[in-house]
């Protein structure tokens, strides 16, 4: 076959020719080194092979004697190890090169969308759904806003498109219809309200804002999502934006931008509320005495740098005992469930939660928080398949409970 | 059949390959016309087969390089035929380079490229084999052109005497010094790919071949200055504990080896060459890739947005 790389970026093809071969990556690269052992899924793996065969193709040698064919097998071997990755951007942070990996993955899916290998059959229906209902779970428009009615006490979630609020809550999918995950919109939303924000959501005009588009290399289709979101926003006309879901954050923070025009500056709710205690316009009058181990969502950490924000909410808890996992931080491992490997791989992703369960056991912690759905997903399910004692609970569920709600408050919605 | 060129077929292409032909028969011209008073091989026809070697694979080593950075140019991104991309993007970085940033360049040249801060905190023992090997090879390469400037065009006086500061300190103990740490870096290299295997190391032929070709060249070079001192070549006549590994090597030689230097200096030389041509094609390649870009990506903030 013919290889299309008119859609490879060319620092992508030149971070091809930078990779030294050290190998630094295998071994923490979360499917490819520690779950699997499967050098064509690290990312020295997938730039040697693809380097290869870009150079079959283009190469000097090509240049001169012509270009040797490119073996369909292999190619779709690469594209099926390729969507094996999290991008969970561990590679980048151990690089000695610097390499930027995160978008060279994203721009490598992209490259096999357009040369027919990419997404995978499982990722279709997700796919799908987001063409037809704007969101990954074949859930209906009118659906969205449901959560809502879970907030319960004097909290109204007011709608930004009816009249103008400072700060929109960008809800997400998944807090917005999966029912095991809507505490955590439920609780940001009470959080916000208890801090006095002036903000409003989009309700059930809010679409998928496209990230599993992104990771799966449906950048076109993304920008649609994109187009659709950017229009409300116009419409809401915000201040801010302010989105609970790691996957949320970074695709509005950093994708939109280069996909349309965004005002609105964009926040994460950690981040936000870390200001908003250290401002003193958020109190926590109640203690939590536990262990708590705090998993960094890689959208959030390695790929925005947000480490200490949640850190500090947490050490603002009374009594609450921050334990640190050995890998913490940069070196944080990856849940297991980001760039679509939990659709199309669910075994794998398990696997790996199941690792970070033990991550936080190893270090004595008998909470587990995080503050992203995917994550928050996952981690439950790999404490209750393995048999964990761990407890899983969003740190906006800490944040709320720390708030001194009445007895029951905290946990309704769970 | 490959469909017809389209207009300003030629001129697309011109645009790179007329100024690089100039290039290298300006560098051409120069290595054939500087006079080599100075050089220590004895028999002229073996500095002139030398001469062309390092003429020819400098040649390949442009061709390929260039070749590798056309195929960088074929990605998005950039407008135009991979040639013109070649050329703006090279406008580009000279102007980069050339501006007021040209300081952080250097910073993060110095800092991420060469001295390969990230790699140090991971490990200090890989850190210290990479920046050997890649410290021995620049600073070689820079005394090279150092020396071959202040023998050749300068015609520097203590470069060139026996006993003269720049002589000793430079020709001899300068070049023994990055030599050994080449040595020492590349010796490392293969205790751990060789012996010790761990499993992040991936070793094939091009892994191999890299450090092989780079330990025939450096103890090559070793080897040809024991010979040297042994059959007390001019040049290797007084002082010669500044070329303390050279020296060293001496030591084991018969004085007889002499009568081979001019073999073996070819012999070094040319491989030496060949090591010039062999880079793009091989994973050394990344000795020119990787800085590029460790800059672009130190520099270049476009495509950050919202990053911090």
């Amino acid at each position: 076959m013919r290889l299309d790389i008119s859609k490879l970026d060319v620092r992508a093809l030149m971070r091809f020719d930078a990779c030294m071969r050290c190998g630094e990556c295998t071994t923490t690269c979360p499917t490819g080194g520690e779950a699997q052992q499967v050098e064509l899924v690290t990312p020295r793996g997938k730039i040697l092979r693809l380097r290869g065969y870009i150079r079959d193709q283009m190469g000097l040698r090509a240049r001169l004697l012509g270009p040797r064919d490119i073996p369909e097998e292999g190619m779709r071997e690469l594209a099926s190890r390729a969507y094996e990755c999290t991008i969970c951007g561990q590679c980048a942070s151990v690089c000695p090169a610097h390499l930027d990996t995160i978008e060279m993955w994203e721009n490598m899916r992209e490259f096999l969308v357009a040369n027919g290998l990419g997404p995978l059959e499982a990722h279709g229906q997700l796919v799908k759904s987001i063409e037809n209902y704007d969101n990954p779970w074949m859930q209906p428009r009118t659906q969205r806003s449901r959560w809502a009615r879970h907030v319960g006490g004097d909290v109204k979630v007011p709608d930004s498109l009816k009249e103008r609020h400072d700060v929109l809550y960008f809800v997400g999918c998944t807090a917005a219809y999966d029912p095991n995950i809507r505490a955590m919109a439920v609780n940001t939303a009470r959080v916000l309200s208890r801090a006095g924000m002036d903000y409003g959501t989009l309700g059930n005009q809010e679409a998928c804002c496209g990230s599993t588009l992104l990771r799966t290399g449906l950048r076109e289709n993304a920008r649609a999502m994109a187009e659709k979101n950017i229009a409300n926003f116009e419409r809401a006309d915000p201040s801010m934006i302010v989105t609970s879901c790691a996957g949320c954050y970074k695709t509005l923070r950093q994708d939109y931008p280069r996909l349309g025009t965004l005002r609105p500056r964009v926040v994460h709710i950690t981040d936000l509320v870390d200001g908003l205690l250290r401002d003193g316009r958020l109190a926590l009058r109640k203690g939590f005495e536990r262990r708590v181990a705090f998993h960094d969502p890689c959208h959030l950490g390695r790929h925005n740098g947000l480490y200490e924000e949640p850190r500090r909410i947490l050490e603002m808890i009374d009594g609450l005992r921050l334990v640190e996992m050995e890998r913490n931080r940069e070196e944080a491992r990856c849940c297991g469930a980001g760039g679509g490997v939990k659709t199309a791989f669910a075994e794998l992703a398990d696997d790996i939660s199941v690792m970070r369960v033990r991550d936080a056991e190893a270090v004595g912690a008998e909470v587990l928080t995080t503050s992203c759905p995917f994550c928050y997903q996952s981690l439950k399910a790999a404490i209750e398949s393995s048999g964990s004692k761990l407890v899983m609970m969003d740190l906006m569920e800490l944040v709320w409970s720390a708030c001194d709600p009445s007895p029951d408050e905290g946990r309704r919605g769970f | 059949m490959s469909p017809m060129p389209r207009g300003g077929y030629l001129s697309d292409r011109a645009v790179l390959y007329v100024p690089l032909f100039l290039l290298l028969l300006v560098f051409s011209a120069v290595v054939i016309a500087l006079p080599y008073d100075t050089v220590y091989v004895r028999d002229r026809a073996f500095l002139s087969a030398f001469l062309v070697s390092i003429v020819l694979c400098v040649a390949v080593f442009v061709v390929g390089t260039v070749s590798n950075m056309l195929v960088w140019m074929q990605g998005a991104g950039l407008r135009g035929t991979p040639e013109r991309r070649l050329v703006r993007a090279s406008m580009v970085v000279a102007r980069t380079v050339l501006s007021r940033r040209f300081v952080k360049v250097v910073t993060v040249l110095l800092g991420d490229a060469l001295y390969l801060s990230r790699l140090k905190g991971r490990s200090v023992s890989r850190w210290f084999m990479h920046l050997m090997i890649l410290g021995g090879f620049v600073l070689m390469f820079m005394l090279d052109l150092l020396v071959t400037l202040s023998l050749d065009i300068l015609r520097y006086g203590p470069m060139i005497e026996e006993g003269g500061w720049a002589k000793l300190w430079l020709r001899d103990f300068g070049f023994d010094l990055v030599g050994l740490m080449m040595l020492v870096g590349l010796c490392i290299a293969g205790v751990r790919r060789f012996l010790l295997r761990p499993t992040m190391l991936r070793t094939e032929i091009p892994d191999a071949a890299s450090i092989v070709f780079l330990l025939a060249v450096v103890l090559g070079g070793f080897v040809l200055e024991g010979m040297g001192i042994a059959g007390s070549i001019p040049g290797h006549t007084s002082d010669v504990e500044y070329s303390f590994v050279g020296y060293a090597f001496s030591l084991l030689m018969p004085e007889s080896a002499g009568e081979w230097y001019d073999v073996a200096w070819l012999m070094h030389g040319v491989m030496s060459a060949l090591l010039i041509a062999y880079i793009p094609f091989s994973k050394l390649f990344h000795m020119i890739s990787t800085p590029i870009a460790i800059e672009l990506d130190g520099l270049v903030s476009a495509r950050e947005v919202g990053r911090r």
